[in-house]
């Protein structure tokens, strides 16, 4: 359990008092808190989200178990909670309710504005546990289970399955796809529509930061494309050694068309 | 396009039939299944007089499996035999043979890997729950040990220590087992090796919640096997009861974390005795550093030097159920009003104590903490600071303190010495009735508030103190 990560994006990004236009990330363990709104001296908050219309102590984010929960310490605002990739899932917090359970793995919390607007941020909660499929059944609790586990449903299952598609048909022992390779082969899926190749880079970073924790060396500069490509080849190197993306994962992928892949398929 | 079936319902949990024959070993019942096997208790039907007659049947079906998820089996069994060809050892459960099962009609069992092992009785996980005697559980963490001490000197990891994987045979030893994510030590000092990234989440360090997944796996220590000893212990004493809180592996598991992390103290159960309390609690060390220094061996080492009263007496800390304040720092143990004594004490300045707490106080002392744990500390961790009391006169309670708290180090401003208030023994055991009045800054509410003695390893000359007026 290494607890959420919120992550406030550019624009609204202020934190811990010291004014900056830029995103914010902040990582709490389990037991911790954040609290957020518009803070002043006198109601310091972590997350300072800057808007008039939010209360200086907008509401509070805690940290539980393998969840978070959310407190809205607003008496008037309701907030949302929606999930990026439930297809309109979320959920409604309403004023004053404290701790409410978040079960999202990737949430994105909506305060409503005068303006017609939102500001919003996301919180995300990698320690989601699944079960292994190959279980055997008995107790859950004092079983023995992968310590790394993956949503299969998610978006990011998807773009891992497609980053190792090559090597699970065997056709190319080395090559990893690129990014715009992959937006390219999930373009039929009905999820990614409108997936982007910044959309595709982030998952991947999720899954090397937060899901497996790769170990990669830090570089820097003109190798950063590099490295890039190293993470890739280690994710998919560790999801195959141990068994976390297998041959019947590929039935995720729409079907491939296009020429270039039948042949290579037939060459391979 | 060959798709395999979903392997989660219930057809891979299929029992080999009582008669099945597994080479020279038959099937005579299920025992049960396990995250990634089954196991059939077996007996010999061909073989000499002098081999083991009851058997127990691990059986690895591959089957039914995507072939990276049968190669993950495969490793499972490979780490199992390589290290029954390679280690043997009484506390150890011994690998007989394996056998790769052959059923072209069955396609379930076709492949399936069968270790074939020593028959334990039933494991600690059976005991958990009747809870054992302090004796007992003893002799059990005595021969758990054994096992552990042996594996680590081996230059191994057991990877996976936990109630159900600790067998008792049927004259009551132990024997550890299940081997199936032990892993070699290697490295230039063998101070570590690589394991598949699994385990027990009740059971698995709290640096492995946040362990990078390197390319031969995630790092593993022996101190990894030191945690997991320390949760099995106090389950053992605590009738099934992890020290951590929560409802869920993931609740106890982030409860962990925020023990790890200093947010939180150990508590454990009130039902482990003493001496098995503070061996709990250094196999629980937070850190891999802090708990390395706790091997195997020097627990043996431990557990035999141990006063003997606390093995040959019931024991009454050990009564189930009795639970007792986990507050250990700060918290002082009153025991009973000192009888009023003649005060006799070195006056340096006879006439002071009337106006002394204006201008230059008499004399100054520093604040001791007898909890080592919080004397190198300097962050003011509400958990190492210690109380002022209202009335020396009273028991030393929550509603008797001000709300001004000190730490160690701190050096406090000294009025004059009371010799006979209430009696406090600190944690080590120290016991006096002393009391020194010490100034409050300005704005407590309070001028003067009063510290125990043995909290101070200072004796400045000061006087006396006149007799307190209650303060209530």
């Amino acid at each position: 359990m290494s607890g959420v990560v919120i992550h406030v994006p550019q624009g609204y990004g202020e934190v811990a008092g010291e004014p900056s236009g830029d995103a914010v990330t902040l990582r709490l363990g389990p037991g911790e808190v954040a609290r957020f709104g518009r803070g002043s001296a006198t109601t310091p908050v972590e997350l300072r989200l800057d808007d008039e219309a939010i209360s200086r102590l907008a509401g509070e984010i805690r940290v539980t178990d393998d969840h978070w929960q959310l407190s809205n310490l607003s008496t008037t605002q309701s907030y949302l909670v929606e999930n990026p990739e439930g297809a309109g899932e979320y959920l409604r917090v309403p004023p004053r309710r404290a701790g409410a359970p978040i079960p999202f793995e990737f949430s994105r919390v909506v305060l409503p504005t005068r303006r017609n607007t939102t500001v919003a941020f996301q919180v995300f909660a990698p320690d989601h546990v699944y079960l292994d499929p190959d279980g055997m059944g008995g107790q859950w609790g004092s079983r023995t289970v992968t310590a790394y586990s993956l949503d299969e449903t998610a978006l990011y299952f998807l773009i891992l399955v497609a980053l190792c598609e090559p090597r699970l048909r065997d056709e190319s022992p080395v090559a990893v796809p690129t990014t715009p390779q992959i937006v390219e082969r999930l373009k039929g899926h009905p999820a990614c529509a409108r997936l982007t190749a910044r959309a595709v880079s982030s998952h991947i970073d999720y899954l090397a930061d937060e899901k497996m924790r790769i170990s990669a060396p830090a570089e820097s500069g003109p190798r950063r494309e590099a490295r890039r490509n190293g993470k890739r080849e280690a994710i998919v190197g560790l999801v195959l050694r141990f068994g976390l993306v297998r041959e019947e994962h590929l039935a995720l992928l729409p079907p491939r068309t296009g020429g270039a892949a039948q042949e290579r398929g037939t060459a391979g | 396009m060959h798709r395999p079936a979903d392997t989660s319902g219930s057809d891979r949990t299929e029992l080999l039939p009582p008669g099945y024959r597994v080479s020279r070993w038959e099937v005579t019942e299920s025992i049960g299944a396990g995250g990634w096997a089954t196991v059939h208790a077996g007996r010999l039907v061909e073989g000499d007089a002098d081999e083991q007659e009851a058997v127990a049947l691990k059986v690895l079906p591959t089957a039914g499996l995507a072939p990276r998820q049968a190669r993950k089996v495969a490793e499972t069994a490979r780490r199992e035999v390589e290290f029954g060809r390679r280690s043997s050892h009484p506390r150890l459960i011994r690998l007989l043979d394996t056998v790769v099962l052959s059923e072209p009609d069955h396609p379930f069992l076709d492949g399936a890997i069968v270790l074939v092992m020593e028959r334990a009785e039933r494991s600690l996980r059976d005991l958990l729950d009747a809870g054992v005697s302090e004796a007992e559980g003893a002799r059990l963490v005595t021969e758990i040990c054994e096992g552990l001490a042996h594996l680590h000197r081996s230059g191994w990891v057991h990877g996976d220590l936990k109630p159900d994987n600790i067998l008792l045979m049927a004259d009551g030893s132990v024997k550890l087992s299940d081997f199936g994510l032990v892993t070699e030590l290697t490295g230039t000092h063998g101070t570590h090796g690589y394991a598949p990234p699994m385990g027990t989440f009740d059971y698995l360090p709290p640096e492995r919640w946040k362990a990078p997944l390197g390319e031969q796996g995630v790092e593993v220590r022996p101190s990894a096997d030191i945690w997991a000893l320390g949760i099995t212990i106090h389950e053992l004493f605590a009738s099934g009861a992890s020290p951590f809180p929560g409802a869920t592996p993931m609740a106890r598991g982030a409860a962990t974390q925020e023990y790890a992390d200093g947010r939180a103290p150990l508590r454990l159960d009130g039902a482990v005795p003493p001496f098995w309390r503070a061996l709990t609690a250094d196999c629980l060390a937070p850190t891999h550093a802090a708990r390395a220094e706790h091997t195997a061996e020097s627990l043996l080492a431990r557990i035999a030097e141990r006063p003997p009263t606390e093995t040959d007496a019931p024991a009454p800390s050990g009564r189930p159920g009795v639970r007792r304040l986990g507050r250990r720092r700060a918290a002082f143990v009153t025991l009973a009003v000192c009888a009023v004594g003649a005060t006799i004490w070195p006056h340096v300045e006879g006439g002071t104590a009337s106006g002394a707490t204006a201008a230059e106080p008499p004399g100054r002392i520093r604040v001791f903490n007898a909890d080592q744990g919080c004397r190198g500390r300097t962050d003011k961790d509400p958990q190492c600071s210690l109380g002022l009391a209202i009335d020396p006169m009273r028991p030393y309670t929550v509603d008797n303190v001000v709300p001004t708290r000190v730490w160690h180090g701190d050096e406090l401003a000294v009025d004059c010495w009371l010799a006979a208030g209430m009696q406090i023994i600190d944690e080590a055991d120290t016991h006096s009735a002393e009391w020194y009045r010490v100034r409050l800054p300005r704005d407590s509410g309070r001028p003067t508030a009063w510290l125990p003695a043995v909290r101070t390893k200072d004796r400045p000359a000061v006087p006396d103190c006149p007799a307190p007026t209650p303060a209530r």
